[in-house]
C-alpha cells in the first residue's frame, strides 16, 4: 500500500511537474508575443493583433485621429472613429477582448495651422496617432522621422493599395517609400455662370470638349471676361483664389508647357517663360479691370465666395468642394438676407471645365492636392508597455487606415465635401442611386457619434445634383497635376504668391515679376541649391 | 563680518538671481547655441547636435544683401519702433496729467476705456481693426467715407506703402501699449504730495504750469522705466503684426518688423528654420542691448542712482 501510495504521489508530483510546465511554456509563448506577420487577410490580422495584445494585459488601446480642412470634411477623423468601431467589432464577434477608443478627434479648418501644431507636438510626443492632411506635408514630415514608413506592412494588402488610382499612391510615397493612404483628391475647375454666359452670347455647348482639345484657350477667357465686362453684365470677368502657398493659380505654369519640378536633378524649377506668360495674364486681366487688383487680399466669406454665387463674375478658378460649400454656406446675399444655395441653383447656374490650356497647341490641366492619412511614427505611444509591444500597436494603426479607407467611408467622404474619392470602389458606391438614398438617411452602419457629427452636412449635401457632379469632374483626375512634394517647395510657393500680388496691383510689370522671383530665390542660399533656373523671358510673344 | 554679509546679500538676491537665470540668461544661451546649429522643424534630437558655426549668421547676411524684403524688414522696424515709442510714452503720459486735473469718477471711466484694448483678446482685437481698415467697401473706414462722399473709390489702406501699412501698424500697437504708460503714470502722480499741487494752485499756477514745473519732473524715474521698457517690448512684439499681415489686410514687405521675421522664420508655414530664426534673434536681442544702453545713457540713469544718505551696517 505504501509502495502504491509512493508511486502515486511520485505520479502526481510528476504530472503535476509536467501540468505546471505545459501551462508554463503556454503562458510564456502568449506573454512573448509582440509581434504579427501581416498576412492581408484583414479579419485574421486584426484578430491575430488583438489575441496578442490581450495575452500581453492590454485590454483597451487608446489612439487620437487629427484632421483638417473645410467644415465638411470632418470624416478626415470620423473614418478613423468608424474603423475603430469596425475593428471593435471584429474583436467581439471573435472573443477577443480589447478594445480601441478613440480619445482625441482633433479637427482644425486651416490645414497650415494643423501642420504646424503637428510639427511642435510631435517631437514632445503630443501629436495625434492619425494625421490627415495634405501630401504636401509628407516629404517633410517622413525626412523629420515624424511619420511612420508603412511599404512592408502595405505590401502585404496589395488587394487594397491597387484599388487606389496609382498617382494618388505616389503622391503619398517619398524616396519611393509609402509614408501614408490617400484620403481623398479633388480637381480645380474653372467655372463659368451660365446665365452670364446666355447674355452676352457667349455658347457653352461643348465647351468641355473644346477645353479638352486645346481650342479653348486663356486668350478666349480673356475675349469672354473683356465681353461680360463691357456689356455691363458682370462686375469682373474673373475671379480666382488667393493665399500664399496655394496651388491653384500655378496651374498656370502647367497650362502654358512649364514644368516645376526636375525628377533627374531633384530640384525645383523656376520655369522662366511659363512664369512669364503666367503672370502677364494675371496682369493684364488686372490692369484691363477683369480681375481685381487687389483679390489677393480680399476676404472669402465677405467678398470672394459672394461675387461668384451672386453672378458678378463669368469665370472663377476654384475647386470641387466648392460645389458643397456654396450649399452650406450662407454667401448668397442677393435676396437680402444671405442663405446657402440649392443644389438646383448651383447646377442651373454653373458649368464647370478644366483649366484651359494657356495657348494653342498647349493642353488643359488641372490640380490635385491629395489628403493623405499618415501615421506617428511614436503610434500608440500613449498606451502600457508601448516600447515591448511597439510594432503591434504600429500595425494595428496601419489597419485601422486601411479600415478607414473602406469604399463606404471614402464615398461619405467624398459625396458630402464635394472631394473625388481616392478608390475606384468608392467611385462605384457614389453613382449607386440605393447607397445614395441611404446615406441621405444615415440608413447605413456608422458609429453613432459619426452619425450625429455628420447628420447636418448629410442632410444639406447628398444630392443626385452632387454625386452627378463628382461622376462629371472625375475625368479631370486624368490631366491632374501636383505641386512638388519637395521640403523647399512652400518657401517657392510663397514667392510665386508674393509676386502676382505685385503684377495684379500694378506694382511690378510681368518681367520685373519674374526678375523678382528670380532674385528672391537667389538671395537665399539655401533655396538656390534646391531650384533651378531655366529658359528666359520671351521675347515676341502676345496675349491675347 | 564679510561672510556674513554675503550671506545676507545671497539670501535677499536669489530668488531674482533664480529668476533672471531660469527665464532670461539659460532661454538667451540656449537661443545663441542654437543659431549655431541646423535646427528646423523642431527635431530636437536629429539637429540639436549639429552645429554648423557661422552658417546661419551668413546666409542671414547673404539674405540682407539680396534680399528687398530683409531691408524693409529693417526700416519698418526702425520707423515701427520709434513713432510707436513716441506715441506710447508722451500719449500715456499726457493721458495721465489730463486725467490727473478732472473729477475721479470721469478719470477713471476714461482709463478703463484706454485700457480696452489691452484687455481684448489679440485675436479679436485684431479683427476689428481688420475690419476697419479693410481696403475695399467691407471695410468700415471705407464704406464710411464713401456714404460721406469724401470718397467715390474704396482705398487700400494698408496697402499703400510704405506709409499706409506703417500707419495701421503704429495706430493699432499703439493703442495697446498708450495704457501701459498711463498707469505707471498716474500711479506716479498719485504719489505726489498733494499739498504741493495745492499750493501751486493758490499761487495762481495753471495746469499747464503744475505739469511742467512739478509733476514732470518728479516722474524722471517712471519716464525712464516706461521708456525702456516700452522700447524693448516694441522691438519685440509680434502678435497684432502677425495677424494683419497674415490676413492680407497689410503689406507684408512694409508689415514685418524683425521681431515678426523671427517668429515667421521658426515657426511660419513653410520650412522651420529655427536655426537661422535664432541667428535673427541673437541680432534682435543684440539691438535691444544697444538701444536700451543708449536710452540710459541719454536720459542720465547714472545721475538718478544716488549713495543711500543713512549708514545701513
Amino acid at each position: 500500500m505504501k509502495g502504491k501510495m509512493g508511486v502515486l504521489l511520485v505520479a502526481v508530483v510528476f504530472f503535476g511537474v509536467i501540468a505546471s510546465g505545459c501551462i508554463g511554456s503556454q503562458e510564456t509563448s502568449e506573454t512573448k508575443t509582440t509581434s504579427v506577420e501581416l498576412t492581408g487577410d484583414f479579419v485574421k490580422d486584426v484578430v491575430a493583433i488583438g489575441k496578442a495584445l490581450e495575452s500581453n494585459g492590454i485590454n483597451e488601446v487608446k489612439f487620437s485621429a487629427w484632421g483638417s480642412g473645410d467644415p465638411n470634411s470632418v470624416m478626415r477623423v470620423y473614418g478613423i472613429v468608424e474603423a475603430a468601431r469596425r475593428i471593435n467589432k471584429i474583436w467581439e464577434e471573435n472573443g477577443v477582448n480589447v478594445k480601441i477608443t478613440i480619445t482625441d478627434t482633433h479637427y482644425v479648418a486651416s490645414f497650415q495651422d494643423a501642420y504646424q501644431e503637428y510639427l511642435s507636438k510631435q517631437p514632445l510626443g503630443q501629436a495625434g496617432d492619425f494625421f490627415a492632411n495634405s501630401y504636401a506635408f509628407l516629404s517633410t514630415l517622413a525626412n523629420e522621422g515624424y511619420i511612420l514608413d508603412i511599404t512592408e506592412y502595405a505590401n502585404a494588402y496589395g488587394s487594397v493599395i491597387n484599388d487606389f488610382y496609382p498617382s494618388l499612391i505616389e503622391a503619398s510615397k517619398f524616396n519611393g517609400k509609402l509614408y501614408g493612404l490617400p484620403q481623398d483628391t479633388e480637381a480645380r475647375p474653372l467655372y463659368i455662370r451660365k446665365d452670364v454666359a446666355a447674355k452676352i452670347g457667349f455658347n457653352l455647348e461643348g465647351i468641355e470638349e473644346k477645353v479638352k482639345d486645346g481650342e479653348f484657350t486663356w486668350s478666349d477667357v480673356y475675349y469672354w471676361a473683356k465681353k461680360a465686362k463691357e456689356s455691363g453684365v458682370v462686375e469682373w470677368g474673373l475671379i480666382h483664389r488667393k493665399g500664399s502657398a496655394h496651388p491653384d493659380l500655378i496651374q498656370f505654369i502647367f497650362a502654358f508647357g512649364g514644368k516645376l519640378y526636375n525628377e533627374d536633378s531633384g530640384k525645383l524649377v523656376v520655369d522662366v517663360p511659363a512664369i512669364y506668360k503666367w503672370l502677364y495674364v494675371e496682369w493684364k486681366f488686372a490692369q484691363d479691370g477683369l480681375l481685381p487688383k487687389d483679390i489677393m487680399s480680399w476676404d472669402w466669406a465677405k467678398q470672394i465666395h459672394p461675387t461668384i454665387v451672386e453672378g458678378r463674375t463669368l469665370f472663377d478658378i476654384g475647386g470641387t468642394w466648392y460645389w458643397t460649400e456654396w450649399q452650406t454656406k450662407e454667401y448668397y446675399g442677393k435676396e437680402g438676407t444671405p442663405r446657402p444655395l440649392k443644389p438646383e441653383e448651383v447646377q442651373a447656374w454653373f458649368a464647370y471645365t478644366l483649366f484651359p490650356a494657356g495657348e494653342k497647341g498647349l493642353k488643359p490641366v488641372t490640380l490635385s492636392q491629395p489628403f493623405v492619412w499618415m501615421i506617428n511614427s511614436k503610434a500608440g505611444q500613449q498606451n502600457p508597455k508601448y516600447e515591448e509591444l511597439k510594432d503591434l500597436y504600429h500595425k494595428l494603426a496601419f489597419l485601422m487606415v486601411i479600415k478607414a479607407s473602406d469604399p463606404d467611408i471614402n464615398a461619405i467622404h467624398s459625396v458630402i465635401s464635394a472631394h473625388l474619392p481616392v478608390r475606384k470602389e468608392a467611385a462605384k458606391l457614389i453613382s449607386d442611386e440605393k447607397w445614395l438614398n441611404d446615406l441621405k438617411n444615415l440608413n447605413l452602419k456608422l458609429d453613432p457619434k459619426v452619425k450625429e457629427n455628420i447628420k447636418d452636412i448629410v442632410a444639406t449635401t447628398v444630392h443626385p445634383i452632387n454625386a452627378k457632379f463628382l461622376a462629371d469632374v472625375s475625368y479631370m483626375l486624368e490631366y491632374t497635376k501636383l505641386a512638388p512634394a519637395h521640403p523647399k517647395y512652400p518657401a517657392l510657393a510663397d514667392i510665386f504668391k508674393e509676386a502676382v500680388d505685385k503684377v495684379l496691383r500694378g506694382e511690378m510689370t510681368p518681367e520685373e515679376g519674374v526678375n523678382y522671383i528670380i532674385q528672391k530665390v537667389n538671395a537665399d542660399p539655401e533655396l538656390a541649391q534646391n531650384v533651378e533656373i531655366v529658359g528666359e523671358i520671351p521675347k515676341d510673344w502676345k496675349f491675347p | 563680518m564679510k561672510g556674513e554679509k554675503l550671506r545676507n546679500l545671497s539670501f535677499f538676491l536669489s530668488p531674482m538671481v533664480i529668476m533672471v537665470g531660469l527665464f532670461y540668461l539659460i532661454p538667451l544661451v540656449f537661443t545663441i547655441y542654437i543659431s549655431f546649429t541646423k535646427m528646423r522643424n523642431w527635431n530636437i534630437e536629429r539637429y540639436l547636435t549639429e552645429v554648423v558655426g557661422l552658417y546661419n549668421y551668413q546666409r542671414l547676411f547673404h539674405m540682407f544683401q539680396h534680399d528687398p524684403l530683409m531691408r524693409t524688414v529693417l526700416l519698418t522696424t526702425v520707423v515701427f519702433v520709434g513713432i510707436t515709442l513716441i506715441i506710447n510714452v508722451f500719449g500715456g503720459l499726457l493721458l495721465a496729467l489730463g486725467t490727473f486735473f478732472i473729477n475721479e469718477s470721469s478719470a477713471s471711466a476714461i482709463r478703463l476705456l484706454w485700457l480696452l484694448p489691452r484687455m481684448s483678446p489679440i485675436a479679436v482685437y485684431s479683427l476689428v481693426w481688420y475690419y476697419f481698415f479693410h481696403g475695399s467697401e467691407i471695410g468700415t473706414l471705407n464704406s464710411i467715407l464713401m456714404k460721406l462722399g469724401v470718397i467715390s473709390q474704396p482705398i487700400p489702406w494698408g496697402q499703400i506703402v510704405p506709409w499706409g501699412a506703417w500707419s495701421i501698424i503704429i495706430f493699432v500697437n499703439g493703442l495697446v501699449g498708450v495704457s501701459f504708460g498711463m498707469i505707471v503714470f498716474t500711479s506716479a502722480l498719485n504719489q505726489i504730495p498733494k499739498e504741493l499741487i495745492i499750493a501751486a494752485r493758490v499761487d495762481g499756477a495753471s495746469a499747464w504750469q503744475i505739469s511742467k514745473r512739478i509733476l514732470v519732473p518728479m516722474m524722471k524715474w517712471h519716464f525712464l522705466y516706461v521708456l525702456t521698457w516700452q522700447f524693448l517690448s516694441l522691438l519685440t512684439t509680434y502678435p497684432h503684426l502677425f495677424l494683419l499681415v497674415q490676413w492680407d489686410l497689410i503689406s507684408r514687405d512694409y508689415g514685418t518688423t524683425l521681431a515678426l521675421y523671427v517668429y515667421n522664420t521658426a515657426f511660419g508655414r513653410g520650412e522651420q528654420d529655427q536655426g537661422l530664426a535664432a541667428a535673427a534673434a541673437v541680432l534682435l536681442s543684440i539691438l535691444g542691448i544697444i538701444g536700451g544702453f543708449v536710452t540710459l545713457k541719454v536720459l542720465q540713469f547714472e545721475k538718478m542712482i544716488h549713495e543711500p544718505r543713512g549708514d545701513i551696517e
